[in-house]
This record gives structure tokens, sequence and C-alpha cells, in this order.
């Protein structure tokens, strides 16, 4: 009786034993291809080849771990003139960070005003303002895009000669306008905050601001920090938008992501600059990665907020 | 739950059929004309009045100010690029009075512009915008004297200006705090919308113009629209060949994008939460690296990681695999269209898994236990389970996902652009083979400024996108019964 | 009193933006004091230097001058979507004068010093293809300063110097490395005119015409265009089997030209570019590798020649290219008052002086007459290394065996706008049908008949913009 008890239990702890080395094999080689190409780009980034005749080999080689290491391409990078701006790499990153620090204020800000009125007040339009978000939200962007350009365009904040860096407020305007319109995560959030909370509240004579204030923003700290790191990081990820707005004729104003995509797009007239550009997107990876390791816990609340409540 | 027994019957007895809507409104108008006092009377003709009859001085003047303000912009015709707003820019909305411009002095150097009928459309627009807006004042000035009358009545002082600051503050809380999106949204999203939409009935094509030298366009009703199906014309020959090839592969990327995502990170999670595993959370942030990276460095890398002459070709080549580079992404002319489309689908993966891993991973950890313990007494397997118990559960749970993630991938951009470009080109269109809907949206207008073109494609991708979220959405419980939730 | 304050907000805001921005009957463009100039990117910081030596040597020029480089290739797009963003002056290859000019765009040059200086020094060839006209007048619209033509740069580690001249050495040499003969940078028509206006070597001699003879004014005629003459189809036989040939010539790959070029990659062992293309060529191939010469002369087979009439085998043709220059032009919108400092810039920027700094600084191949004399010189006198002099030679020396773009004299150069045509080529080079997909014009480009009918539509595309209903019963037929 005795030893098939223990029979079972060992047999069954083998099992668990092979199941779970089969699931670390799995993961492992899964990470590793998970990690490949990240590994690879910051090889490329350090890399520091030469031809026999002393040229720099920048493009893209078809060995993968580099034969020499050196931080020519950051140096490069920072120091290289590129649409004759010079030193234009810190300049587009000065550029994206003044941008994304004032859209992630703004965004926020408009975001969490109106997931709050959506949520947890009741008024005449409402049903309509949420019907009317949802079809705007259908248009694809790009048909906007080239409108939103003409428009600001016409009040002088891009497009203007005299003076460029009105192209940083017209960007900054255009992407937190719509912030406001995507509310729906953040309203997922508040709909899960009891109402009783608010009624007493009521009855104790708070006005609707107060009970924003005091009841609903201490309580909505995962979401406020989720859509900030959604709306900072944005700036440094949109290649697109970026270059339409400000223009392909104002290098001096770029973001970070339109300078570097335009490395590599770009007809440029050194095409030998892969490896920069690796170094580019790791100088800008960092901190973006670094940040969003250190929020994750708020990512994952603000994505399941969204996509559980729908 | 009670209140909400109480309130459905009267939310019907609200909603009034639209003509019954009409003529409440038109009675209670007059009845404000005939029933309010002189300066209610008077504020159908001077913006204020009423509030400056009931000594809201400040709160008059703001009405007034906006009145003059309208007005002025309505008559003075201010013009921005030699585009003038006010009646003029109605006038203009017709695009017949155009010049062609040109007059030169060579003396002077001055040189006529011609017309801008881009400007003329958007300023024609913005216009009515602004008489919209003059008329919802005009009502609501009109409104707040009836109702300081009406106060008079009773007895009660009409709100000074404080007051109804207060209010802004509690019982209109939501006008403070909608005011900034309502103009950020209809400036910045509803107007550009809309001027998108108008020109899909025009001639405005960057190429067409170039090809008969003018930079001058008209209306020209639904011809783009006929054109998709005749094939005529530069707009017709790109839409009328490519819109269904075009259409149909959204449709199956979507579908295979979302499920092989959805299932994959299903699996991922259980794998990660297995129990007894060690350094889940190394595992956990080695895969959502792909969402923290920007997808322009991580779908690039990736790009030129399997280009002709990149590491992985000549992994392959020197494994003796192959004897020619693969073409993998259908970058090149003659690269198979096949394989670049599973490959952008596996490689969609790579960004898309983790996603799903992390929502998922929440929701499998609360999966009520004794449900396994249930099920390991009557001895299923693991795998029965996972399908038995697993997969439902979260499939209940995410189903809302499922739909939202379907549509977001109909519009994924950064996957196709970066990936393949749209490629492998088809000679003589815009639109090559593994183009989305979206991607080709961006050549055709970003890219190629064929605007009329991009314009009839957006209104098309709108009315199927649209069609499957009115469905989808209609039906899901999250619109049904949103109070149920709170 | 319903959201009262929501449209006060609302409409002051708009009210203000509007009526604070419009500023009632203000010019549109004011004079500002600045001078702003686009260039080719690679250029941007030399020019921007010579224009502060002028300002600094002219006190009373009055104006600052601001330079910036443009992505050449798509800045007359940009212009043309968006005229009132673009500088001052800006610089565009001339084949774009007619298409900026017509839908005004661009202003006329009118100062008589400079209308001299551009007459002077520019050769004829160009001189005919600068000038558009506005109201039934004929202008001139571009200041010639950069000439641009298509050369060869090839690998000397592996194609000795006489393989090189022909594109049969190339093969050879292609079969020794195991890899394709040659590439292009592109598939438009500019960098295909290698093979569409090919010359016999004996007499120079091609039967491609390309709006010959066009009316210069708007909606004029658009002359005589032919290219179904035979030896356009037998050098598109010869080069549809150097394509099929596993050592013949090869479209660049997506991650490069240069990358196909590059010796560790060998994909190709030749490219047919441009002055434009040689630091990437450099970087490709290495300082000592690179090689520069002629586009090679080709020699057609008895299979390019089966059924024709006007060509035979043994025939020896060169390569042809477009020989082009790049021109200053003035922005339309451009404020008056700059009018006249805007010429004298460009007069001054256009100098043989400045021209001859460009290409030692910039590498940009001057477009004055004469100008190879002073390329040989910077040569002897040891300023400019053997390659660089020989980009310089090589592409004057191509010049000879070109034609600049031609277009039709108030609208666009339809030759290479309408990117049908060059679809059109490419799929008779790739032996597909025409368009790929859709409703099929062209089933086979692979007979005769069908290399007849291809060619059949890239002349109706050059001539009317859009593709004919149906080719006529018998080819070749005046499209």
């Amino acid at each position: 009786m005795s030893t098939t008890k223990t029979k079972k239990v060992s047999s069954q702890s083998r099992n668990r034993r092979v199941s779970l080395g089969v699931t670390y094999a799995i993961l492992i080689v899964l990470g590793i291809i998970w990690l490949i190409p990240f590994v690879w780009i910051l090889l490329c980034a350090f890399r520091c080849d030469y031809q026999p005749d002393g040229t720099f080999i920048g493009r893209v080689t078809s060995y993968f771990i580099p034969k020499n290491f050196g931080f020519k391409n950051f140096t490069d990078l920072f120091s290289a003139t590129y649409y004759g701006v010079a030193k234009a790499f810190p300049r587009w990153m000065l550029n994206t960070l003044i941008i994304a620090v004032v859209d992630c204020v703004i965004s926020t800000f408009l975001v969490l005003s109106v997931a709050y009125c959506m949520s947890k007040l009741r008024f005449k339009l409402r049903k309509p303002f949420m019907n009317l978000s949802m079809i705007i939200g259908l248009f694809p962007s790009f048909m906007s895009m080239i409108a939103i350009y003409f428009l600001l365009k016409s009040v002088g904040l891009t497009g203007n000669p005299a003076h460029p860096e009105y192209s940083v407020i017209g960007l900054i305007l255009a992407y937190s306008a719509g912030a406001g319109l995507g509310f729906q995560i953040a309203k997922g959030f508040f709909d899960v905050i009891p109402n009783a909370l608010v009624e007493s509240a009521k009855l104790d004579g708070c006005t609707n601001f107060q009970i924003f204030r005091r009841i609903i923003l201490p309580l909505a700290k995962p979401i406020i920090i989720y859509q900030a790191l959604m709306s900072f990081t944005g700036p440094w990820m949109d290649f697109i938008f970026a270059k339409v707005i400000i223009g392909a004729d104002n290098p001096s104003y770029w973001t970070v992501s339109v300078g570097l995509y335009s490395l590599l797009f770009g007809t440029h007239p050194d095409t030998n600059l892969f490896t920069q550009f690796a170094a580019g997107c790791v100088i800008v990876a960092i901190p973006i990665v670094t940040l969003f390791m250190f929020l994750q816990k708020y990512y994952v609340e603000g994505v399941t907020a969204g996509a559980v409540k729908g | 739950m009670a209140s909400k027994v109480n309130k459905a019957p009267k939310k019907k007895e609200n909603r009034l059929r639209f003509p019954e809507r009409i003529g409440k409104a038109f009675s209670s108008f007059v009845k404000r004309f005939v029933d309010g006092s002189l300066g209610t009377k008077l504020s159908h003709f001077i913006f204020g009045a009423g509030n400056f009859y009931h000594k809201q001085y400040i709160k008059g003047l703001l009405f007034l100010l906006i009145q003059v303000g309208i007005l002025a912009l309505m008559i003075l015709c201010p013009s921005i690029n030699n585009t003038p707003y006010g009646w003029k820019a109605l006038r203009n909305l017709s695009l017949k009075n155009v010049s062609e411009g040109g007059e030169f002095d060579m003396n002077t150097g001055t040189m006529l512009p011609p017309s801008d009928c881009k400007l003329m459309i958007l300023f024609g627009f913005v216009t009515i915008a602004m008489i919209i807006i003059y008329f919802l004042v005009w009502n609501l000035n009109i409104a707040s004297s009836y109702k300081a009358d009406m106060d008079r009545k009773v007895g009660k002082k009409p709100s000074t200006f404080r007051e109804d600051l207060q209010d802004l503050l509690d019982g209109k809380f939501h006008a403070l705090m909608l005011t900034p999106t309502c103009i950020a949204a209809t400036v910045f999203t509803i107007l550009p919308t809309v001027f998108m939409i108008a020109l899909a009935f025009t001639t405005y094509n960057q190429h067409d113009m170039n090809d008969i030298g003018t930079n001058l366009f008209h209306w020209n009703g639904l011809q783009n629209f006929r054109a998709v199906f005749t094939g005529e014309g530069s707009l017709g020959v790109e839409i009328h060949h490519r819109f269904l090839p075009v259409l149909g592969w959204t449709f199956i990327w979507a579908i295979f994008a979302t499920l092989t995502c959805y299932f994959g990170g299903i699996i991922l999670a259980l794998l990660i939460n297995k129990k007894g595993l060690k350094a889940k959370k190394l595992f956990r942030t080695i895969f959502i690296l792909t969402i923290a990276v920007p997808q322009f460095i991580s779908l690039l890398a990736v790009r030129n990681l399997l280009g002709q002459y990149g590491p992985f070709n000549s992994l392959l080549m020197d494994l003796g695999l192959t004897t020619a580079p693969i073409g993998f992404l259908g970058l090149n002319p003659g690269d198979s269209e096949s394989l670049a489309k599973v490959m952008v689908i596996i490689i969609n993966m790579w960004v898309g898994v983790p996603y799903t891993m992390l929502m998922t991973s929440g929701i499998l950890m609360n999966i009520p236990s004794d449900l396994y313990e249930a099920a390991r007494v009557d001895g299923a397997s693991t795998v029965k389970m996972f399908f038995k118990i697993t997969l439902p559960y979260v499939i209940f749970i995410t189903t809302p996902y499922l739909i939202s993630s379907f549509i977001g991938n109909m519009n994924s951009f950064n996957s196709i652009f970066l990936l393949t470009g749209g490629g492998p080109a088809y000679p003589g269109y815009q639109a090559g083979g593994t183009d989305l809907l979206v991607t080709w949206l961006y050549k055709v207008t970003i890219d190629q400024h064929l605007y009329n073109t991009g314009a009839v494609i957006g209104i098309m991708t709108f009315l199927i996108t649209a069609t499957i979220t009115l469905i989808t959405y209609r039906r899901s419980k999250a619109y049904n019964e949103e109070d149920t939730f709170q | 009193m319903k959201k009262v304050l929501c449209m006060i907000l609302a409409v002051a805001m708009l009210a203000t933006l509007l009526v604070g921005c419009g500023g009632g009957s203000t010019p549109s463009v004011p004079d500002d004091g600045i001078i702003r100039v686009w260039v080719g990117e690679e250029s941007a910081e030399f020019y921007q230097k010579i224009c502060n030596e002028y300002v600094a040597a002219h006190p009373d020029f009055g104006y600052t001058i601001e330079v910036k480089g443009m992505d050449t290739g798509s800045v007359a797009g940009t212009i043309s979507n968006d005229p009132t963003a673009a500088a001052d002056i800006y610089t565009v290859a001339h084949d774009n004068i007619g298409k900026l000019a017509s839908t005004q765009c661009a202003k006329p040059i009118t100062d008589e010093g400079l209308i001299d200086q551009v007459l002077a020094d520019n050769p004829e060839s160009f001189q005919s293809v600068i000038y558009s006209t506005l109201n039934d007048k004929t202008y001139l619209y571009g200041v010639p300063y950069i000439s641009q033509a298509l050369f060869l740069y090839y690998n000397k580690s592996a194609v000795t110097e006489e393989e090189a001249q022909s594109f049969e050495g190339l093969q050879a040499a292609a079969q020794r490395a195991g890899c394709k003969a040659f590439t292009v940078t592109g598939d438009d028509g500019f960098n295909m005119s290698f093979a569409l206006l090919a010359r016999k070597v004996s007499d120079h001699s091609t039967t491609v015409k390309i709006y010959e003879g066009a009316e210069a004014k708007s909606g004029g005629s658009k002359g005589v265009s032919n290219c179904q003459g035979d030896d356009t189809v037998a050098i598109i036989r010869w080069l549809q089997a150097f394509a099929a040939d596993p050592n013949g010539f090869k479209w660049a790959s997506s991650d490069g030209w240069d990358a196909d070029l590059d010796k560790d990659n060998q994909g190709v062992l030749a490219v047919i570019g441009g002055a434009w293309h040689y630091n990437t060529a450099k970087a490709a191939l290495g300082e000592t590798n690179l090689g520069i010469t002629l586009i090679p002369t080709l020699t057609l087979t008895d299979a390019s020649v089966a059924g024709l009439t006007g060509v035979s085998a043994g025939d020896v043709y060169r390569g042809g290219t477009f020989a082009d220059c790049k021109c200053f032009m003035i922005n339309a919108n451009s404020a008056p008052g700059k009018y006249l400092k805007e010429q004298e810039l460009i007069k001054y920027l256009s100098s043989k002086d400045v021209q001859n700094a460009s290409y030692l600084e910039c590498l940009n191949v001057p477009s004055y007459v004469g100008a190879s004399d002073f390329i040989k010189q910077c040569y002897t006198d040891g300023k400019v290394s053997e390659s660089q002099f020989n980009l310089a030679a090589m592409q004057v020396a191509m010049a000879e065996w070109g034609i600049p773009q031609p277009f039709i004299t108030g609208t666009l150069n339809t030759y290479y706008y309408s990117k049908n045509a060059p679809a059109v080529f490419r799929a008779m080079i790739d032996q597909t049908a025409y368009p790929t997909t859709g409703d099929q014009i062209l089933t086979e480009t692979t007979s005769l008949d069908g290399i007849r009918q291809g060619l059949y539509l890239v002349e109706y595309l050059w001539m009317h913009g859009v593709t004919p209903d149906s080719f006529p019963a018998s080819l070749p037929a005046q499209a």
C-alpha cells in the first residue's frame, strides 16, 4: 500500500519536474528569439569595423558579431551634421523631450477630465458625446493629418519660415488635442470606483470639483501614471505625424524618431549610417525601456482595465 | 439597482421622436419670445441684452463680445495667405470664382498668386462652424436671460457671475471639464475629418493637377466614386483594381494577427505562470521588451536582420539551407508575396504576443482554483483542463478585447509599413501586395499627395470599420448594460 | 445658462485666433529681411558659408541669408504641395521647371545681367530646357549651377579597366566572381535612361525622340516622340536576356544598391549612378577599389535582332544618359521686395567661381561650358583625388552621349513623373505582364509583338499621360 503510494508520488513529482524542465526549455528558446534583434542592434551600435583601406563600415553586414567594438558611432552621432543641422541628434533629443513632457501634462489632464465626466457625471449630451467620439475614432488618422497641417499653417503654427520653432507648439497642440477623445481606458477604470463613494460625498455637501480632487484623483493614481506613460512615450515613437506637422523642410525641429527614421530612409548622401542609426536607437530605447519597466505594474493595470471592460 | 428600475420607464418617456422634438423646441422658442421680459426680447437681436437688463453685466458683456467678434469676422473677412474668412469664404466654397493668378510685374517683382482652393474649402468650413456657434450662443443668451426672468418671477435673484463660476465647479462641472476637449476635438479632429471627406468630391490630386499644369481644383460631385466602379482616371485605376485585394488581405491579416497573438499570449502566460517556475520576472521582462521599445526601432531591426545581405540570410547560406538570399519581406521585385504575408504575421507575433501575455496573466491567476481541484479529482489531464476550464474562462472575460484588437490590427500601420513597406510592389499601382488599407492610405495621401484618392479610400475604410464596430459594439454588454457595472 | 462658459471660451478662442492672426488687409508675405535658400542637403553647409561671405562683403545687400539642406529627390513635390511654405530661392533638377512654372510656384527671372550670365556660361542643351511660359510669354525660370549625368562605378578588385568598357566584359568578370554584373540606383525614368537612350557608337545615333519640337507654351503641341524604333526593340531584348542571365543585370535590392555593390557582399560588380552617389559608392568599395568610367557599350546579339530590319547583330551601342542640370529658381510666393536681391544672389551663386568652389568642397560637377578644363587643372594641381577627378571627367564625357531630360513647357516632365511609363519599362525587362494585376493591358512582354506593344504603351503614356484603350492593328505606329 505504502510503496504504491510513494511510487505514485514520485512518478507525479517526476512528471512535474519533466514538465517544468520542458517549460524552461521552451521559455529559454523563446526568450533568445525575442532578444536576438535587440542584441543585434546593440552590437551594431558598438560596432567599429573598418575596411582594409580604412573606410568605416556603417552598413548592415552579413556577420552578426562585430570584429571590433568602440564608441565611434555614438561620438559621431552626437557631433554629426544631418540635413544641414549641426549637432542634430542632441537637438532632436531635446525637442522630443520638450514635446513629450508638455504633451504628457496636457494629455493626461484632458483624458482624466473627460473620463471622469463620462463615468461619474450624468448630463444631457453625454451619450451623443460618447457616440461621436467613437465615430470620429473610426476615421483613419491619416485622413485628418494633412488638414491639421494646413489649419496649423494658416495660423502660423507650422510651415512658418520666420518662426520655424512654432512648429513645436503646433505639434504639441496636434498631439494633445486628440487625447481627450481617447478616454475609454480611463473611463473603464473610473467605472470600477463605486458610485456609493461619490454619492456619500455629495450628501456631505462636496461639489463635483471637490469630489474629483479629493476622492477620485487619489484613487486614480494607477490610471494617471498609465496615461502619463502613454502620452510621454508617444512622441518618442511617432515618426509619421511629427514629420507631416513639423515639415520635411524643418529638420532643426524634428523629433528624434523622425530624425532616426530619416537617417535610414532619407536620401542622405551618406547611406553608410546604419550603425549610427543603431546607436541612436540604443540612446532612445534605454530611457524609454527603463521608464516602462519601472512603471510596468501601472501599464498592466491600464491595459487590463481597457481591454476587459471594453 | 432599485433606482435603475425606476429610471428605465422615465428614459423612454423622454425619448421623443424627431419631429416632436422639433415641434417642442419651436414652441418653447416662441414661448420665450412672447413671455420673456423686454431684456429677453432684445436678446434675440443683441447678445447679452437680457443679461444687462438683469444687471448680469459680465455675462452680458461676454455674450456681446462673441456676437461682435463673429459678426466682425463675417463682414470684415480677414484673410490668411490671400484666402478670406467670413462671407467671402462661403462664396468661395463653390470653387467657382478662382483665379489662375500669374499677373507678373518684372519691375516690382510682384506676382499675383493663384487661388488656394484647399484653403478656400478649409476656411469655408471654419466659417460654417462659426455660424453654427453663433446660433448656439444666440440660443444660450436667450435661455440665460429667460432663466433670469423666471428666477425673478418666483422671487429669486438672478445668479451673479460669481455664482455662475461656482456652479461651474459643481452642477456644470462637466462643462468646465469638457470644454478644452470639445474645442480641441472640433478644431483638430472633426473639422479636418470633414475637410478630408469633402476632398473625395473634388479633383484635388497633385499628380493629375501637375499633369495639366494647374494648381486649381474643383468639385466633381460623385465622379470619383463612379470612377471606382469604371476604373477611369488615375483615381479609378488605383482603387478599382486594388481595393478588393487590399481589403481582403486586410481582413486576413487582422484575423490571423488577432488570433495568433491572442492564443500565443495565453500559452505564453500559462508557461510563465507555471507553478514552481523560477525567474518569472526575468522572463516577463524579456518578453515585454517588444512592448517597451519603440516599434520603429524593433521592427526596423528585424527588417534589416532579414535583409538580403543581413546576418540571417548569411546564416541560412552558411548552414547550406539555401543557396541564394531569400527575400523574406517582399522588398525586392520578384519576391514571394505569400512568404512576405506569412512573415509579417509571424513577426507581428513577436510584437503582439507579450501584450496578450501581460493582459491574461492577471486573469489566469484569478481563475478559482477549486475549478482545477475538482477537475483534478475527476482525473482530467492538463491539456483537457486547459481546453475545458482555462480557455473558456479567459475567452469569456476578454471578448471585448478580441474585438478591439481586431479593429486595432486592421489599422496596424507600423507592422506593415516598417517591415514590408507594402511590398512586393505592383508596377503601376501605389498599393503593393502586403499593403493594408491604412498603409495604402498613407502612401496615397502623405507620400503622393493624391488627396481625392485618399479621401475615397478613407471613406470606404470608415464605412467598413464602422459597420463591424456597430454590429459588435451594439451587441456588447459594455454598451447595453453600462450602468450595471457600477 | 447651459454650458455658457464652454461656448464662450470656445468662440472667444476661435475668434481671437482668427481675427488676431488674420490681421485684415496686411500683405500675406511680409519682407522680413531674410532670404531663405533651399539647396541639396549635401551642400547646405557650403552654400551657407558662401552666402555669409557674400553678405559680409556687400554691406548694402540688406538681407541675411538662411540656407537649408533639402532632400533633393522629393523637394519638387514638397514645393508643389505647399508652395507658400517653401524657401525664397530653391533648387531643383531642371525637368521640374515646367511643372513648377505652370502651377505658379516659381517666378520668372528678368534681371538682364543674370540672363546674360546664364546665356554666356551654359551649353545650348541646357539653355533649351530652362525656359517656360507665363501668360503666353516666355521667361527664363531656372539658373543652372550643377550638371548631373549617369556613369559607371565599378569594383576594381574584380573588374579590369578593359572589362569595364563593355557590358559583356562586366558579364565575364561577374561569371568569375559568381555574381551579377551591374545594377541601377532606382527604377525610375532617369536611371533607366542608360538603356532607353543608348546610342550607336559608330555614329552616335538613336531613333528615340522625346517631345522634339514641343511648343513652348502651356497646352501647346507636345511635339514628336518615338521610342518604337528597331534599335530600341533590340536593346530591350538585349536587356531582357541580360536580366535573365545569372551574371547579368539586377535591380537594386531593398538593402540598398550600395549593399549590392559592397565588396564583402559582392551582389554586383558595378552600378550605374551619378556624382551624388560618390560617397556611398566609396564607402561600399573603399577608395582604392572604386573605379569610375563611362557607361559601357553593348553588342547586339543574333537573338536580339531577330525579325528586325533596322539593326544587325554585332552593332555596338553605348549606354546613354539624361544629362541634367540643377537650377536655382525663385519662389513665386516670395516677397516682391526681395526680387532684385534674390536675382543678385543667384547671379553670384551660379557664377563660375562658386561652381568651382562647390566642386572642390562638395563634388558638385559644375554646369558651365569649359568646366572640364578647371577640373583637369585641379587634378594636375593635386587638389582632388584620382577618383574625384574621374567622377567629374566621366560625367562631362557622358554628356556627349546624353540629352537633358525633356519636358513639355507648361506641364510636368511626363516622361519621368508619369510613373506608369517606367513601370511598363520595368515589366518589359522582367518579361511580365503589365499591370501585374487587374485589367492587364499587356498580357506578355516576351514576344516581339509584346515588346512592340509595351513600347507603344510607353510612348502613349509620354504623349497622353494615360494608357490607351487599345493597340493599333499594326505596330510600330505613332502613339
